[in-house]
């Protein structure tokens, strides 16, 4: 189940915010909610839950101990212990099979790859349970001797499928004393549609030209395809993942929760530097809380930190080597903008750091798209001249123009530009005529327009003619 | 601001009614018309689907399947997508995948036959569906995602439709490893029947050959040319029907549907005539058939981009049905039923009836007898454009035989295509298929396999 699917908003969630408002009773809403969490984490992962819920009981205990003998060995040992089980069980699903073909692969042996499914959501609870225990052992974070809060932390159905990353010590408050409001509630289902309509009607739109330029035979590719290709790749990843994120920040506050932001407009970026701070900023912050600074950071051994770093976000994002050289290729550029180019850039105008950033982007999606690390190389060919066979066509003239408008807005979306002026109405005339009529009426008008929209495009989205013979 | 707010109050009733409206929508449907399709049904809850998860992702099928004014909804969102290309041309271009599950092609006496899944499945390409998210592995399993083409291999067919002027066109991306594949196996063909058997070579081109687009020049290759290529690769024996020409006569005729990917019957009758004057055989005019008019016809292009100036102007389908006395039998295995060569039963349903010739061409091979005792007997290998050219035949041979390589099942019939043609004293075989089957290797592995185990 995702949010973004008919079943999930027209059944799952009237049903859920019915049941939650019945009752103001705070032990009954949090019952209710890890309930529903965990039926809607056991819907798509019927078998698998049974980890989520073993993870958590061992990190649960874990931190007891942790917390009762801080300092002493028994403590670190079960800092260890929990944060090894973690990972154990990450990588057993998530790279055993990448593991075992490398190893076949260097030693000529045929080792079988176990047959096991991704269970969903591993990469992200996994990290939220390492964060938790961490900032128990250090004394930043009180234990939970509530197991079952433990498990509405780690398995609230708002960030289950794709994050944040929320840490626990930023919603341990709320557990037990968050307070919802109408301020919230509204806050909440706007911030909740706008994600919806990112995901479905932008990154919707965004997919299939990716697919139409992306997902063929680059024979016939003319250059100027290629970036059209990988620029509808860059807009679909990101309404998509910042889409869901919204999403999930809103259903949070619909429920009473304060989740941070997981991305801050990373396309207006000057520099990668820059992007890192604005793109899945829960997870940049993850490795650098519980992995950079922990290694020394910048103040010992910072290009090793970097590279270890880089390579382990390039890794968390996929089980194959298209995913490291994608992480590397951030290290490579994040050092030798600390050396020199971000001085650089500074003299001069915004423009150039912008553009630069897009391009190094563009190219990193590339890397990021393709599994295959050949087919990648084959594409930049086509960007950036010798392999392209031809600058335009015909059909790229047409797919572009019709997409025009779509390319507008969505460039727009991604730049504070929008939101910006609105703030910048309501702090200059908050009483305003002007002002009080967006609020009132200009914003909800607008989300209602996306809400009908994107029902209506889920509904498109399902369609799957089949020809002359049917039954 | 103060309690809730109207887009809150509006979210809230939409999500409560379209649940409430949905759970008790008794009524729900099993089949789409538009999209030519049985809908997914209510699926069967045991312990075993549910450890799974194939009920949980069925019933998610299901219940998006059949939600209320689904057809509806479906054609607006195709309508709000056209509306944000209006700084475009008036032109879309549409990509569809096209996939076909293949008979098999080992003759297996032990194995019970099985009739094997109703083919021509295809999968209309709706990357929406594609969610990459931040972890490519991890996501969401999309429902549909078109495979990057390749050149060898069995992988589906990705189709280029454009609709400009109130017609849809076919765009054609020639594979040259696929022409001479089409060769080799044609080749094949003439070396496994012996010379007693004429082999002819009849492809007919897509509509996409035929535009006059001098703007989008190099938009689809030159499907002539390609024809040429192939002549150079086929045998000396095996004589290819230059159905171009004969079309390219007549492109201002009504000889390719607006809506369909398929030639009208008058497109099918310039290809029989010249395939008539190849042989040094005089084709009949079309007066000496009995024209049928069928009305109002919406066909496979309609259905692949619901496109609302299509639906505007539908084609209006014609038949030519031979006037001397058939029989003409569909064989499910070696099971046969009569059937009418202009089977009208398909004319209920706007959008299926193309079928009606040579009722709907899914036998695992059909037969038709004349009174025609001229010791003539031809097989026609063909996809669905043959279905066409059959009932053209009729006035010529005392037997024709029709074979669609996706249906033909040697486990079914007890034998492999080149017993059948010996057992059957067939002494003319005509391969009539279009353009994009020849351009994809898939498809004709499909001819391939006929030939059975003696690869």
């Amino acid at each position: 189940m995702v949010f973004s699917s008919l079943f999930f908003l027209c059944n799952f969630l009237p049903v859920c915010l019915g049941l939650y408002y019945i009752s103001k009773n705070r032990t009954y809403r949090n019952w209710l909610l890890i309930i529903v969490s965990l039926l809607f984490y056991a819907w798509g992962e019927p078998v698998w839950i049974s980890i989520l819920l073993l993870s958590t009981g061992f990190s649960y205990l874990s931190a007891l101990v942790a917390e009762k003998h801080k300092g002493s060995i028994k403590g670190k040992v079960a800092l260890i212990a929990s944060i090894t089980g973690n990972l154990l069980i990450l990588g057993f699903f998530k790279y055993s099979g990448f593991l075992i073909n490398n190893i076949n692969g260097l030693l000529g042996t045929s080792i079988n790859i176990p047959e096991v499914g991704l269970p969903i959501g591993i990469s992200f609870y996994t990290f939220k349970i390492i964060s938790y225990i961490v900032d128990v052992y250090k004394g930043e974070a009180e234990a939970q001797k509530s197991p079952f809060k433990l498990l509405l932390y780690v398995s609230v159905f708002h960030q289950l499928m794709a994050g944040p990353i929320t840490r626990y010590k930023d919603i341990s408050e709320a557990i037990d004393n968050r307070v919802e409001t109408f301020k919230d509630f509204n806050h909440g289902v706007s911030r909740f549609i706008i994600g919806l309509g990112k995901k479905v009607i932008l990154a919707g739109t965004a997919g299939k030209m990716t697919d139409t330029f992306m997902g063929t035979d680059y024979t016939r590719l003319p250059l100027l395809g290629a970036w059209f290709g990988i620029l509808m790749f860059a807009l679909q990843l990101y309404f998509d993942f910042s889409g869901y994120s919204d999403m999930a920040i809103g259903l949070g506050s619909i429920f009473g929760f304060k989740y941070k932001e997981n991305f801050d407009y990373p396309y207006i970026s000057r520099s990668a530097s820059e992007f890192w701070r604005r793109w899945h900023i829960s997870l940049g912050s993850f490795f650098k809380d519980y992995v950079y600074i922990p290694l020394g950071g910048n103040r010992k051994y910072r290009i090793r930190n970097l590279f270890i770093v880089w390579t382990l976000t390039g890794l968390w994002h996929g089980a194959d080597w298209n995913f490291v050289i994608w992480g590397l290729y951030y290290f490579v550029l994040l050092v030798i903008e600390k050396a020199f180019l971000l001085k650089f850039f500074e003299k001069l105008p915004a423009i150039i750091s912008r553009l630069y950033l897009w391009i190094a982007t563009l190219v990193g999606w590339v890397f990021f798209y393709h599994n295959d690390i050949g087919q990648a190389f084959r594409f930049l060919g086509i960007m950036f001249g010798p392999g392209a066979k031809e600058i335009s066509g015909p059909e790229l003239n047409i797919h572009f123009w019709n997409n025009a408008v779509f390319l507008v807005i969505a460039l727009i979306g991604c730049t504070p530009v929008i939101s910006g002026l609105f703030k910048k109405l309501a702090q200059e005339k908050p009483e305003g005529k002007f002002t009080r009529f967006i609020e009132v009426f200009g914003k909800p008008v607008f989300n209602i327009v996306i809400l009908v929209l994107s029902v209506i495009f889920l509904v498109g989205q399902s369609y799957s003619p089949f020809m002359y013979f049917k039954f | 601001m103060k309690k809730l707010k109207i887009d809150t109050w509006f979210f809230i009733i939409l999500i409560t009614l379209l649940c409430l409206v949905n759970i008790f929508n008794a009524n729900k449907p099993t089949v789409s018309n538009l999209e030519n399709r049985a809908l997914k049904t209510m699926p069967q809850i045991s312990l075993s689907n549910l450890v799974k998860g194939s009920y949980q992702r069925d019933f998610e099928e299901y219940y998006s399947d059949t939600f209320i004014f689904r057809d509806n909804l479906v054609k607006l969102s195709r309508d709000v997508n056209k509306l944000m290309s209006f700084l475009g041309p008036d032109i879309s271009i549409v990509t569809a995948v096209e996939d076909v599950q293949l008979p098999p092609n080992i003759q297996d006496e032990e194995k019970e036959a099985v009739i094997p899944a109703p083919t021509g499945s295809e999968i209309s390409n709706t990357p929406e569906n594609s969610s990459p998210s931040a972890e490519n592995v991890e996501t969401q399993a999309p429902a549909q995602e078109p495979e990057p083409e390749k050149d060898f291999g069995d992988g589906p067919n990705v189709g280029y439709w454009m609709v400009v002027d109130g017609k849809a066109v076919q765009l054609f991306k020639f594979n040259k490893e696929s022409f001479e594949y089409y060769a080799q196996v044609l080749n094949k063909y003439s070396e496994k029947l012996g010379d007693g058997v004429k082999i002819y070579s009849m492809i007919p081109p897509t509509n996409g050959e035929f535009m006059q687009l001098k703007k989008y020049k190099g938009i689809t290759d030159s499907q002539n040319d390609a024809l040429d290529y192939l002549k150079s690769k086929l045998n000396d024996n095996i004589l290819s029907v230059d159905v171009f020409d004969a079309l390219n006569k007549h492109k201002d005729e009504y000889i390719y549907f607006r809506t369909d990917h398929h030639w009208t019957a008058l497109g099918a009758y310039y290809g029989y005539s010249e395939f008539m004057k190849s042989k040094g055989d005089t084709p009949l005019s079309l007066d000496q058939f009995e024209k049928m008019d069928l009305g109002d016809f919406l066909g496979s292009s309609y259905t692949k981009t619901l496109d609302k100036s299509l639906e505007k102007n539908p084609d209006n389908i014609v038949a030519y049905k031979p006037l001397n006395n058939h029989e003409f039998t569909v064989y499910k295995g070696n099971e046969g039923t009569k059937a009418d060569i202009i089977d009208l039963k398909y004319t209920d349903d706007i959008s299926k009836k193309y079928l009606v010739f040579i009722s709907s061409g899914g036998a695992t091979w059909s037969k038709v007898k004349t009174d025609i005792n001229n010791g003539k007997k031809i097989l026609v290998v063909k996809d669905s454009f043959g279905n066409m050219l059959v009932p053209f035949l009729v006035p010529h041979y005392e037997e024709i035989y029709v074979v669609d390589s996706r249906f033909y099942n040697i486990n079914l019939t007890g034998k492999n295509i080149v017993e059948f043609v010996k057992d059957n004293g067939i002494n003319e075989v005509v391969f009539c298929i279009y353009m994009e089957d020849v351009n994809w290797h898939k498809f004709m592995s499909g001819v391939e396999n006929m030939l059975g185990n003696e690869m």
